[in-house]
């Protein structure tokens, strides 16, 4: 049993190295490692071109920066995840890889980790970027603290992210429809639906996209976490806009990483080769 | 346990669609044995060396590899065997040497065993000088080479093999049989699907026919010909025959094809002694200067016809 055990984390372990290795190899990883320098750093240039002033304090800058950092993360999962599974149908690599012994859930859990190594390698240097900006214009005393707690928030809705985008390349058999759906699900679908539930008057709490608030809501001062419903005063059919609470918020994302894992490899794991 | 390499029983498999592609299929491969696995386009074969790979679950009915459930226990079952199934895709980023030793710690071979059997495998389906270079340069039969060297890598006690030679030149079909032929000396059990039965029945000691998912045929090469009506005469002249007096034979009813070979004439028929006796009446009577009349021995084309009706190999 042990010797099973040991031996299905060796498979594991072996799926992510290839899937890396891959990702490597291909532009993706570039493209996406381009867009972690390049967005943040046209935050630094564009005020110096412009010759105006950057943001009054450092929180309010990171908040700048990270207001795209939820985009940044969804184009990484759809570069990373779009097409981990669909791509192994598609592509009939599966013929090889599936007919071997190895379990594969193995196969398909080390795909996921891969993908979430190099999201999460694009998000650190996002941050570590920003950062650096922070110290270079502010100083070191002025970086702000909740900046490690919008981290870790992006890391999660990262996670959340990956596993919605898992899910659809799980469930579509080619992998231009499953990264575009992935891509236009979370940038244009996911968001327009919680605009319309805000017209409605009702919190989208539970649409993830809508919880990728709080990455900038934690540089709010004070009263960060206040959430769900208010707006400004005026007239009653005036637009109200919401803000997530932060339990619920990360309950959702928590929810949305935990649940569309564990069905996207149940999925994959009963796919047939046809 | 049972004492079959490849046993199933009552296999079924229908797909989304309602299609039926395998209805109850018994199927027995002893170890040891090059069992050719014939029938038409649609017939079955690849979704049964599917379900025999855990490519696909099957509907109903049980697979063994070594007595092993493959469905149940696929990683077990799967140990002491691999694989060519269809035609694979190949990891274009990959070089030969990084994909083989993938599948080699997949199977847990050590490292120094990993990089012996690359260069092993690779010498034997000639692909050495490839051994670093991206698979996506590679051509149609270069990646054909390299799933077979894939299939041999661990050097397994068993090969399932569906249309193995496809996509390789005249040389390579032949490098390819030679290397079954000797896995077959060397006591491995092969069992592989093909439509090129001039290949089967050169390699293959038995042979199972396979039709709308259901068994039509099995037996020894050497059996099944031995029933087998021989489908085709040479027939000799006393001179060679002018084009109008080769479509006068092409004219008799029952003649199905006339194929000149130099020095004598094969003619295709039903197989039946009667209608071969009529043939040689009306030969005779047309004043041809028949001087020798020689019914075939059955071939396995012949044997595949005659199960298969109207449905051919490619050979």
């Amino acid at each position: 049993m042990m010797a099973d055990i040991r031996e299905d984390m060796a498979h594991t372990v072996l799926s992510v190295r290839y899937e890396i290795l891959k990702h490597m190899r291909r532009t993706r990883l570039l493209i996406a490692l381009s867009l972690a320098i390049v967005l943040p750093v046209l935050f630094y240039i564009i005020p110096r071109v412009a010759n105006v002033s950057f943001a009054s304090t450092a929180d309010g800058f990171m908040s700048n920066i990270l207001g795209f950092g939820s985009f940044l993360i969804i184009i990484s999962a759809a570069l990373f995840a779009g097409d981990a599974v669909s791509g192994e149908f598609e592509s009939k690599t599966a013929l090889l890889t599936l007919s071997t012994p190895q379990r594969r859930t193995s196969i398909f859990i080390g795909k996921y980790l891969a993908a979430m190594l190099a999201v999460f390698t694009i998000v650190t240097l996002y941050y570590l970027v920003g950062v650096f900006e922070v110290i270079g214009i502010y100083g070191v005393s002025k970086v702000p603290i909740v900046t490690m707690r919008s981290y870790l928030l992006a890391l999660l809705y990262a996670t959340a992210v990956l596993s919605l985008t898992y899910f659809f390349s799980s469930i579509i058999k080619g992998t231009m429809a499953s990264t575009l759906l992935s891509f236009f699900g979370l940038i244009m679908i996911l968001p327009i639906v919680s605009s319309l539930m805000m017209v409605a008057k009702v919190e989208p709490w539970f649409i993830v996209t809508y919880s990728a608030g709080l990455i900038t809501n934690v540089f709010l001062q004070p009263g960060f976490g206040g959430g769900g419903g208010g707006g400004g005063g005026g007239p009653p059919d005036a637009f109200t806009s919401y803000s997530p609470q932060f339990t619920t918020g990360v309950e959702v994302m928590a929810a949305y990483a935990i649940v569309f894992f564990i069905i996207a490899i149940v999925l994959s794991v009963r796919r047939d080769a046809e | 346990m049972t004492g079959y390499a490849i046993e199933t029983k009552g296999l079924t498999k229908r797909y989304k669609g309602g299609i039926l592609a395998l209805k109850d299929l018994d199927l027995q491969i002893g170890h040891g044995t090059c069992v050719g696995f014939l029938g038409p386009n649609g017939a079955g074969k690849t979704t049964t060396i599917k379900v025999l790979t855990n490519l696909i679950a099957p509907t109903s009915g049980e697979a063994y590899i070594n007595g092993v459930d493959v469905v149940r226990d696929p990683k077990e079952a799967l140990r002491q065997v691999d694989s060519l199934v269809e035609v694979p895709g190949m990891p274009d980023y990959l070089s030969p040497h990084e994909m083989l030793s993938y599948f080699g710690k997949v199977r847990g071979m050590s490292t120094d065993a990993i990089h012996a059997r690359i260069t092993e495998v690779l010498a034997t389906v000639k692909l050495s000088d490839w051994e670093h270079k991206k698979i996506g340069s590679f051509s149609t039969g270069m990646t054909r080479r390299l799933a077979i060297a894939k299939a041999l890598l661990h050097d397994p006690d068993i090969l399932i093999m569906d249309e193995p030679v496809i996509g390789l030149d005249p040389k390579g079909m032949r490098d390819i049989r030679d290397i079954i032929k000797g896995k077959v000396k060397d006591g491995k059990t092969i069992f592989l699907s093909s439509h090129l039965l001039g290949e089967v029945a050169e390699t293959c000691t038995e042979v199972i026919l396979l039709e709308r998912g259901q068994v039509v045929g099995k037996g020894t090469v050497a059996e099944l010909t031995s029933k087998a009506l021989a489908r085709s005469i040479d027939v000799t002249f006393r001179h060679p025959l002018a084009d109008a007096d080769l479509a006068r034979v092409r004219g008799i009813d029952l003649v199905k094809g006339v194929d000149p070979l130099g020095d004598r004439v094969r003619l295709a028929f039903d197989g039946s002694p009667d209608s071969g006796a009529a043939i040689l009446s009306q030969l005779v009577s047309m004043g041809l200067g028949v001087t020798s009349f020689t019914p075939q021995a059955a071939t396995l084309e012949d044997v595949y016809v005659s199960v298969m009706g109207d449905e051919r190999g490619v050979n």
